[in-house]
């Protein structure tokens, strides 16, 4: 179902739940009343565009209005994807970790088997938070730096040789490395790990990780199907003038 | 039901694709997972990624590249490739095709068509669990006790390009592709013992 703005935001949630941490990191919490999305964006002085064509996209993923999204700022992509990096580090990681850990130490018998999963999942964190933090402290300051130089026609030559050092296209190759890691863990989960009389919390776990996984593409398929496009447009641009 | 066989679907055209998913799920044990969205950036590379049993390519949306993903995806002896076709589709595209469906034909045409291609091909994985031979499973012993694929190579007096294969096949049963996946699937199947790994970090 295609989102529009006219829509009341709680009806929007009840079709599709997995959309409250989207609607969290445009700082809508839960307990938003009854307005329409247009009227909840206005008070909260969300960009209404942005916050439909996200929540589409997320919604449904063959709703990506991609030339429609490249429009918009790369400051502005780039707060929400900042805040959605945020969400997996402070929330959904967390959340699991501890998930393991409570699992890990309520059964005897199987400990050993959920401290494997438990340094399985350490690694992966390790990974994800170096591939953020390499976006956060290189690749996203270097976009916006661009975006405002070429905005004000101020183009240093550092900057131009920054552009020329830069590859943004080794990305793509690390998300798939992220995405790669989390199937193994379902598939560990789902048929290798030896089964226990305490399904509550292995399917708590599964599902926290179907929920990160589906986040996590659809964070990955902004980045490279938006950001990149933007910036090598923007590299160009900088070139021609 | 078998095992599910997984599609792969690579057409930017909306339509087409909405119409190749309605169809696909008319069939027991389909499952189009996944869709091309656009990006021609390593297009073979993901698709093959996938592991999909069946690809279904529109020719008409990567024209360009068609014939380089053609060759690529020809190189995976496990993917059947189909091509979407036309009256006005050049017999020579026609022909680089395994199998092709008729984009003129009706839904019973089609669904009729795929059935045949998809009977076609026998599986020896089908029905009963995919279990690693002993080879296997001595490579993956190796592996997660942390050697590389070259390392694995000289200690069994196999070449790298063998060992990759046998990797391939390990990844392809068990659905772990990574080295640590697959090392937690080793210790939790004693097929490696814990302070073993441990020694060799
Ligand atoms: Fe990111
Ligand atoms: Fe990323």
């Amino acid at each position: 179902m295609l989102l529009e703005k006219q829509m009341k935001l709680a009806d929007v949630i009840h079709h599709d739940y997995n959309l409250v941490p989207v609607i969290n990191r445009f700082g809508i919490v839960l307990g938003f009343g009854d307005g329409s999305i247009e009227s909840i964006c206005n008070n909260k002085n969300i960009d209404i565009d942005f916050f439909l064509t996200i929540l589409n996209a997320f919604h449904d993923p063959q709703l990506l209005d991609k030339e429609f999204l490249q429009s918009f700022s790369a400051r502005l992509l780039i707060d929400y994807l900042r805040k959605t990096h945020n969400y997996y580090l402070a929330h959904k990681i967390p959340e699991i970790e501890c998930l393991i850990v409570e699992m890990a130490s309520e059964s005897s018998d199987k400990k050993r088997s959920y401290e494997l999963l438990q340094k399985f999942f350490e690694e992966y964190k390790n990974e994800l938070i170096k591939h953020i933090d390499r976006e956060e402290t290189r690749v996203y300051p270097y976009v916006i730096e661009l975006e405002e130089a070429i905005q004000n026609n101020s183009v240093s030559e550092s900057l131009i040789l920054r552009s020329n050092e830069y590859s943004i296209t080794s990305y793509e190759e690390e998300h798939d490395n992220v995405e790669e890691k989390l199937t193994d863990l379902k598939n560990i989960i789902i048929k290798y790990l030896p089964p226990s009389k305490n399904q509550k919390n292995r399917f708590k776990l599964l599902k926290e990780l179907t929920v990160l996984e589906k986040d996590l593409v659809d964070h990955a398929r902004i980045e490279d199907l938006i950001l990149v496009p933007k910036v090598e447009l923007l590299e160009k641009s900088l070139t021609n003038n | 039901m078998g095992k599910t066989k997984k599609v792969v679907v690579v057409s930017d055209a909306f339509l087409l694709t909405a119409g190749i998913e309605n169809l696909i799920l008319e069939l027991s044990g389909m499952l189009v997972d996944h869709v091309f969205d656009g990006s021609e950036k390593r297009l073979s590379e993901k698709i093959i990624s996938k592991k999909p049993e069946f690809v279904i390519i529109d020719p008409e949306c990567i024209k360009e590249i068609l014939i380089p993903i053609l060759r690529e995806l020809s190189e995976e002896s496990d993917i059947i490739v189909i091509g979407i076709v036309t009256k006005v589709t050049s017999q020579n595209i026609v022909s680089r095709f395994s199998h092709t469906l008729d984009k003129e034909n009706n839904k019973f045409q089609l669904i009729e068509c795929l059935q045949k291609i998809v009977g076609n091909q026998s599986d020896p994985l089908e029905d009963n669990e995919p279990t690693i031979s002993k080879r296997e499973t001595e490579i993956l012993q190796n592996l997660a006790l942390g050697l590389t694929n070259q390392e694995v190579a000289d200690k069994l007096f196999l070449s790298v390009h063998t060992v990759m294969t046998h990797r391939k096949k390990i990844t392809r049963k068990l659905g772990i592709k990574s080295i640590s996946g697959l090392t937690v699937y080793a210790l939790l199947n004693n097929i490696v013992d814990i302070r073993e790994v441990e020694r060799s970090v």
